[in-house]
């Protein structure tokens, strides 16, 4: 079986659309044709920890019978949600003038149906897409305070489109912890490839669930990235994000901190080198009160490479007490990057905090004095931080495997291993 | 001795701000100089001015190191020439963890042949000397580090670099008692190991005790007002910096400083009523 060429639209989009012209809402994926479907996916997750396919479906219906005994729907509501959705039908429009993303958002929330506003990143024609190339999903289910540990590794290989559906359903107190390596050890030089991951998570009360992926592929491979989570009260979500290599790459995740005092926290780090294509998007929606979320974007451009982050916190009615912060520091390498930053906070709420700040640009002053002092030139100092990005994610790597795809990528940017630093320098002294 | 670092009619300002004042200073190898004065009177911008920061520019004078003048040279050739500069607020670097940082400063210096095991085992050795975590190694750059966890890696790397001149801004300011035994055994150490020159801007007495300073420098309003032994700084510790403020000249009537020397204050009020008259006739021709 292979695959038919396709284009994604709408992927990575905006949940409320700036101007056309910057070009900026979302992108398209284009899936080339004639790539075999065959999904090279091993993963390493204790046999009483993988549940049926439906679990996921099962659970989100669990959690929607909590939710309307919590937060039943009104007939007023009712009656709202019956024009919003004539009206988003082409009907004749009334009362105040919305926009069309204002109307839809609406009807969503009216509709208070936890299936409906469930989401991706990438979007769901992607999720789809991405569902039907991968196959059976792997659901990993955690008991009440159970721990579990999973690894899934994607080889990507040329000619072949790797995809991984996983699902992730973390009972009340219990703790997951998901590794995702997206590798291609084995690519020759010229190789071409396409890999791809879509997670979807339930996160009960109280629960932590951790979620850890490294992406090192080769030159010639482009990576989707798809996340949807919804939380529920009191749990807790870390996404670990690491990009360094493939051509195109295309990150997307999407939490609902539904329940009170939930939380996630995003930290990414990526590096673009050559001529590298990021697309990133987040979308974290607070539903719940007192809900918190902290994404921490930091990465390196050289090169001609690109990069584009729309993160956008969403505020909704209800949600007192919460907090959003969205943080990216970027540090422009060459004159030929490209990067777009696009932070938006949409708030419907008092009482609620959004913040976002992005550092872009050169070394700053300060920092560069005092590397400087130390003996680094202003390009030393600048390839310190593309060096560093690699030491960073080799601290970081969830498996050998992983670990070994970041020392790949090191030789083939840097010149030289990170892993056999040591071994190599004493080798080049004798 | 011979004469290791030598400062001649040092002036320097920040923007349009005079700040220094024609300074003299000559450090020769192996000696350890005091640089005391009251807050504000510039020694932080002198140990800076030394190092090339370029928020500063000289305006007359000139530094030289080992015989060379190193006034133009850039901040990074400074460093790898022998001159170092433990700062008063370490500067936090995110997405650099410790260890690259560390690896790669010593790279710049290639003289202390320390690669591979024998960089590890360094630093290693010098993190157990300071007390400080291997852990610590993974984390960014000073980003989160406490004010004393600061202060260590600032010693971790003069150990590690062991440099000809260290310049020591208020390396002991903000530190318990514990933090600063730990800095003192750093600086011992340091010299030590490689008996280094030391130039110590400090407002205390508990880093020196246990070292043999050779001068101590009294600066007030970005001169160098005094210059002594180290009886100075106990003379210091006892009845403060007093005198020297009252003895000194300020900023105002400075003969190096932007302002003139006499301010002529016959001729301001003749070009102030100049203006005025300028002005009213402006208005009757309107």
């Amino acid at each position: 079986m292979g695959t038919n060429a396709k284009t994604l639209r709408n992927a990575n989009a905006m949940p409320a659309p700036t101007w056309h012209f910057l070009r900026m809402n979302d992108t398209e994926i284009t899936i080339p044709g004639n790539l075999s479907v065959a999904p090279a996916v091993s993963s390493m997750v204790a046999e009483d920890a993988i549940a049926p396919a439906g679990m996921f479906e099962y659970s989100l219906a669990m959690l929607q019978l909590w939710w309307e005994v919590a937060h039943p729907t009104d007939a007023l509501q009712q009656a709202s949600i019956a024009a919003v959705r004539a009206a988003d039908a082409g009907a004749t429009y009334g009362g105040t003038a919305q926009s069309r993303y204002q109307m839809r958002a609406d009807a969503i929330e009216a509709a208070n149906s936890l299936e409906e506003s469930f989401e991706t990143g990438v979007g769901a024609e992607a999720a789809e897409f991405l569902r039907q190339a991968a196959g059976d999903p792997l659901v990993i289910a955690s008991a009440e305070s159970q721990v579990v540990n999973a690894l899934v590794t994607v080889q990507g290989a040329s000619g072949a489109f790797s995809a991984a559906a996983i699902d992730v359903v973390a009972a009340m107190d219990s703790t997951v912890n998901l590794d995702v390596v997206v590798d291609s050890p084995d690519a020759s030089d010229d190789a071409q490839g396409f890999t791809a991951t879509t997670i979807r998570v339930i996160a009960g009360f109280g629960a932590q669930v951790n979620i850890r992926r490294m992406q090192t592929l080769d030159a010639g491979f482009c990576d989707i990235d798809d996340v949807g989570i919804v939380a529920a009260d009191g749990a807790c979500v870390e996404v670990a994000q690491t990009v360094l290599g493939g051509e195109k790459t295309y990150t997307g995740l999407a939490c609902d901190l539904r329940g009170s005092e939930s939380r996630i926290d995003i930290d990414l780090h990526y590096l673009g080198h050559g001529d590298q294509n990021h697309d990133i998007n987040y979308i974290v929606r607070h539903h719940g009160v007192r809900t918190e979320c902290d994404i921490q974007a930091s990465g390196v451009l050289a090169g001609t490479s690109q990069k584009t982050l729309r993160g956008t916190i969403d505020l909704i009615r209800g949600c007192k007490g919460a907090r959003g912060n969205e943080r990216e520091s970027v540090l422009l390498v060459d004159e030929g990057v490209r990067n777009r930053t696009v932070p938006v906070i949409l708030c419907n709420e008092d009482d609620v905090a959004g913040n976002h700040g992005a550092t872009i640009g050169h070394v700053n002053a300060e920092q560069l004095h005092y590397l400087q002092a130390r003996g680094l030139s202003e390009k030393q100092a600048e390839a310190l931080f593309l060096e560093s990005s690699f030491d960073h994610a080799i601290q970081q790597a969830p498996s050998e495997q992983a670990a070994a795809g970041v020392d790949r990528l090191a030789r083939a940017v840097l010149g030289q291993s990170v892993l056999m630093r040591d071994a190599e320098e004493d080798k080049g002294a004798q | 001795m011979g004469k290791l670092l030598d400062i001649r009619g040092l002036s320097a300002s920040a923007g349009e701000k005079p700040i220094l004042h024609n300074i003299d200073l000559t450090i020769g190898e192996g000696e350890i100089h005091v640089l005391m004065g009251p807050n504000g009177a510039g020694k932080s911008t002198l140990g800076q001015v030394i190092m090339g920061n370029p928020e500063y520019a000289v305006t007359a004078g000139s530094i030289a190191l080992e015989g060379e003048d190193i006034t133009e040279k850039a901040v990074d050739a400074r460093s790898r020439a022998g001159l170092f500069m433990s700062f008063q607020t370490p500067t936090e670097v995110p997405g650099v963890p410790l260890n690259s940082f560390l690896r790669a400063i010593v790279a710049q210096h290639g003289e202390l042949q320390l690669k591979g095991k024998r960089y590890k085992k360094r630093v290693s050795q010098i993190m157990e000397q300071l007390e400080m975590d291997e852990a610590y190694l993974n984390r960014e750059l000073n980003v989160g580090f406490s004010g004393g966890e600061k202060k260590k890696v600032e010693m971790l790397q003069l150990l590690l670099l062991q440099p000809k001149l260290a310049i020591l801004d208020e390396t002991d300011s903000g530190l318990d008692v514990d933090a600063l035994s730990v800095v003192s055994r750093a600086i011992s150490a340091y010299r030590d190991a490689c008996a280094g020159s030391l130039l110590i801007i400090t407002h205390q007495k508990r880093l020196l005790e246990h070292l043999a300073v050779s001068h101590t420098h009294v600066m007030v309003n970005g001169r160098i007002v005094e210059n002594g032994d180290a009886s100075l700084v106990d003379d210091i510790n006892a009845n403060g910096f007093e005198r020297f403020i009252k003895a000194a000249p300020n900023r105002a009537n400075a003969p190096d400083d932007a302002q003139p020397a006499h301010f002529d204050a016959t001729a301001a009020v003749a070009h102030m009523e100049a203006a005025l008259a300028a002005a009213d006739a402006g208005k009757a021709g309107a």
